[in-house]
């Protein structure tokens, strides 16, 4: 373990109503731990044909909380929630980016309001459910890891978290080895969670999905699909916001090969597709990055290092270079582009280094 | 992990179909399928069932078989009385959420309950206006189980026609009583009652889920709020429920026959339970009416200062025993229950209060198996936050103090008289 364990310290941690951090507060409990349990309560609005459901959520969290004999708290986040990461995620579609809301959930509520509020009421650390590591070295240095469990390894959302906030931080489930392991872990323990399926996407829009919340935020807006080789109208779309690089479904051009975004011009509101899956416009050997943030505070030297664009996608090999104006990550090979507004993320073997959104 | 024992303490919010009930139904979902309006021999059958059904209920509460009108359950029934007048209407503040959202819809006054949940019938009369088309009290609540005053109530209304006839006024005025609740103890005859409406519901009496009537007396003209075929004299179109109402006939005659020794044997597992909870927490708060006349005979509302009833339900699952509670998470607050908050009671004892009803299927062992695991889930709850006997005692004791006209209900060493209202210690 790489956490140590301080008997009687004092952690507030997330309990969503779901199985890992249901989990993650159990196994803290045992380890010594003086628990709190708090459920954010970030979200409650309805959308059409979802019907959100937190206090489903509130009510297995209390059952969890319950079978532990630890104290509840609701804490009250959708105000920080709306502005940090809804009036984000719809402000980047609308500029044509693709953006990943629980990067910003992670680094502004989860390790920033409740984080800060938790330290403010005697915590000593906050805990999460999320797969990742926190190695404390010798030197007093706290490092991000990868998840024991790669396939759920959630590292790809914390880039954001900086160190500061990372040595206040206990992710007991990341040290788990697999998913099924951790359902066992809350069966034996009758938590009564076991059995909840994964949360996977963006929590507030549930199935219904991002272009049904989109269109509920924003104002549809007809507009040409143009195909990117003879410049020729193949259809009509509702809006380019709601389309991002790679694309293949809901393009209604009535039948004909399946056609791929290639790129978004929110301004003229015009969408650009290609029926060549291979096509060149779809490929490209380097990602420029803004807006960098690095876990350490500084960056690391310029090097090879691996890099991760999508949640538990491929960890490809790039180079970091860091001499221009912004810094660049070169591959080897052409890889598919990457929608802007997407994290990439960099790693030093199982070590997340931190990353930077993609221009 | 399977809990010991199963105990259902819930009766007000949900009743199982009785299996006499059920087998009465049986036949309507399956070979008696046939639409009542349709013209060949057989569906005249059913249409005949329907209305021995119609008739058996009429009997059972003194009325007329043309006067019932079928609906879907307590609420639709509740809402039609309601469509029935245009003006001002009266109605008390514990009633049923139904009536009370019925009630929003008109110009009304909602007048105030005592502590014990009771409303005061001189306070129904200064409410009414001249313009007042219809009074809303229900027979019994669900909640804290007091059965109120309506025959009481029919007087202040008939004081009040009497008068308008003298002064030649013809604004009508009714008085509508719900008695979903309260029929399964009680006997509902509709002319010693001196109600005009009357909502009666199957769920709450070991029948089907949505299956209700409301009975009209003569005098009021009911406005539809279902149109289409023109079924029940064009009051609630649809084919008729031909089951649901067979069984809800079923489910009352089996009432009529049951409810005295039901009623007795209820009261009794009650005081078992009130009992054994008060000696395992002697700071336990019992609420509802004093005298045993008033208040259903199945139903005991305790409360726990400080304790949070959410956590007490949950406890209680994991036991096996569910139970009612009188408050809600909204948001992220406790959300106290509409008739909590109008008898006043404590914010920290609403927000530790269970509702525990009891019904046919319960047997004492039940009694006995609900109040060890009460008594553990609130002593486990009492000491994670460091509460003591001593100290919530006199903690329930300035609650008490603080809830007026309550102190007098409590009795302190008098255990022929029910301590209703108070602290078991006390």
């Amino acid at each position: 373990m790489s956490q140590r364990t301080s008997r009687g310290a004092r952690v507030f941690c997330g309990l969503s109503g779901g199985v890992d951090s249901a989990l993650a507060c159990a196994l803290l409990l045992e380890q010594g731990y003086d628990v709190t349990a708090v459920y954010m309560r970030n979200w409650s609005r309805d959308l059409p044909g979802f019907r959100c459901p937190w206090a489903d959520d509130l009510a297995d969290a209390e059952r969890v909380a319950v079978t532990l004999g630890i104290d509840l708290e609701v804490w009250d986040c959708e105000a920080e929630y709306q502005a940090t990461v809804v009036d984000y995620l719809v402000d980047a579609y609308a500029h044509g980016r693709t953006p990943n809301p629980d990067v910003m959930c992670n680094q502004t509520i989860k390790f920033g309001t409740f984080l800060e509020r938790a330290l403010a009421e005697g915590a000593d650390y906050v805990a999460t459910g999320h797969y990742g590591r926190v190695a404390r070295g010798e030197d007093g240095r706290t490092a991000l890891l990868r998840a024991l469990d790669e396939h759920k390894d959630q590292t790809y959302f914390l880039w954001r978290v900086g160190e500061g906030a990372l040595s206040r931080a206990l992710l007991p489930v990341g040290e788990i080895r697999d998913k099924a392991e951790v359902r066992r872990m809350c069966a034996e323990r009758g938590l009564g969670v076991e059995a909840k399926p994964d949360s996977d996407g963006i929590c507030f829009v549930g199935p219904v999905g991002i272009r049904t919340f989109l269109l509920d935020a924003l104002e549809r807006r007809a507009g040409d699909v143009v195909e990117l080789e003879t410049g020729r109208v193949l259809g009509r779309h509702d809006g380019a916001f709601l389309f991002t690089v790679g694309q293949r479904k809901g393009l209604d051009l009535g039948g004909g090969p399946a056609r791929y975004v290639v790129s978004t011009d929110v301004e003229k509101n015009v969408v650009y597709v290609t029926a060549d899956h291979d096509s060149p416009a779809l490929f490209t050997r380097q990602i420029e990055l803004e807006d960098v943030r690095w876990i350490a505070g500084e960056p690391p030297a310029p090097g090879r290092y691996l890099v991760r664009t999508r949640h538990t996608g491929e960890l490809r090999e790039v180079v970091l270079d860091l001499a221009g104006p912004a810094p660049v990550l070169r591959f080897d090979e052409p890889a598919r582009r990457v929608a802007p507004g997407q994290s990439a993320v960099i790693y030093d073997g199982i070590r997340c280094l931190g990353g930077g959104i993609v221009h | 992990m399977t809990p010991e024992r199963e105990v259902y303490l819930d009766y007000a919010a949900a009743t199982p179909v009785d299996p006499e009930v059920a087998a009465a139904m049986m036949p309507y979902l399956t070979e008696r399928f046939w639409n009542p309006s349709a013209p060949y021999a057989r569906a005249r059958e059913v249409r005949d069932d329907v209305e021995r059904a119609r008739g058996a209920i009429a009997r059972l509460i003194g009325a007329r078989p043309d006067n019932l009108v079928f609906t879907a359950g307590a609420t639709e029934a509740n809402n039609l009385a309601f469509a029935a007048v245009e003006g001002h209407v009266v109605v008390d503040a514990i009633e049923h959420e139904s009536v009370l959202a019925c009630a929003a819809t008109h110009a009304r006054k909602t007048v105030r309950v005592g502590a014990d949940g009771l409303v005061d019938p001189a306070v129904v009369a200064r409410a009414i206006r001249p313009d007042t088309e219809l009074v809303s009290v229900e027979l019994a609540n669900g909640e804290i189980g007091c059965v109120q005053p309506v025959r009481e109530i029919a007087r202040v209304v008939a004081a009040e026609r009497a008068r308008r006839l003298e002064a030649g006024e013809d604004v009508p005025l009714y008085l509508h009583s719900d008695a979903s609740q309260a029929v399964g103890a009680l006997a509902v005859n509709v002319g010693s009652l001196g109600v005009d409406l009357l909502t009666l519901s199957a769920a709450k009496i070991y029948g089907p889920k949505q299956v209700g009537l409301l009975w009209a007396s003569d005098d009021v003209r009911l406005r539809p709020l279902v149109y289409g075929g023109g079924q029940e004299g064009g009051v609630r179109s649809g084919t008729e429920n031909v089951a649901g109402i067979v069984g809800f006939a079923r489910a009352m005659e089996l009432v009529g026959e049951r409810r005295g020794e039901e009623s007795r044997r209820l009261a009794a597992l009650r005081e078992r339970l009130r009992e054994g909870i008060c000696e395992r927490v002697p700071w336990a708060v019992v609420s509802g009416p004093r005298s045993a006349k008033r208040r259903l005979p199945g139903l005991l509302h305790v409360a726990f200062a400080g304790i949070e009833a959410r956590r007490l339900v949950i406890a209680l699952e994991r036991a096996g025993v569910s139970v009612g509670t009188g408050s809600a998470c909204a948001a992220s607050r406790m959300r106290v229950s509409h008739v909590l908050e109008a008898i006043g009671m404590p914010r920290p004892l609403a927000e530790g209060s269970l509702r525990l009803t009891l019904g046919r299927p319960t047997t004492e062992e039940d009694v006995d198996y609900a109040v060890a695991s009460i008594g553990e889930a609130v002593r486990a709850e009492a000491a994670r936050l460091g509460l003591d006997d001593a100290g919530q005692a006199a903690r329930v004791e300035a609650l008490l103090e603080g809830w007026p006209g309550l102190t007098a209900h409590t009795s302190q060493n008098g255990p022929r008289t029910p301590p209703q209202n108070g602290g078991c210690a006390r």
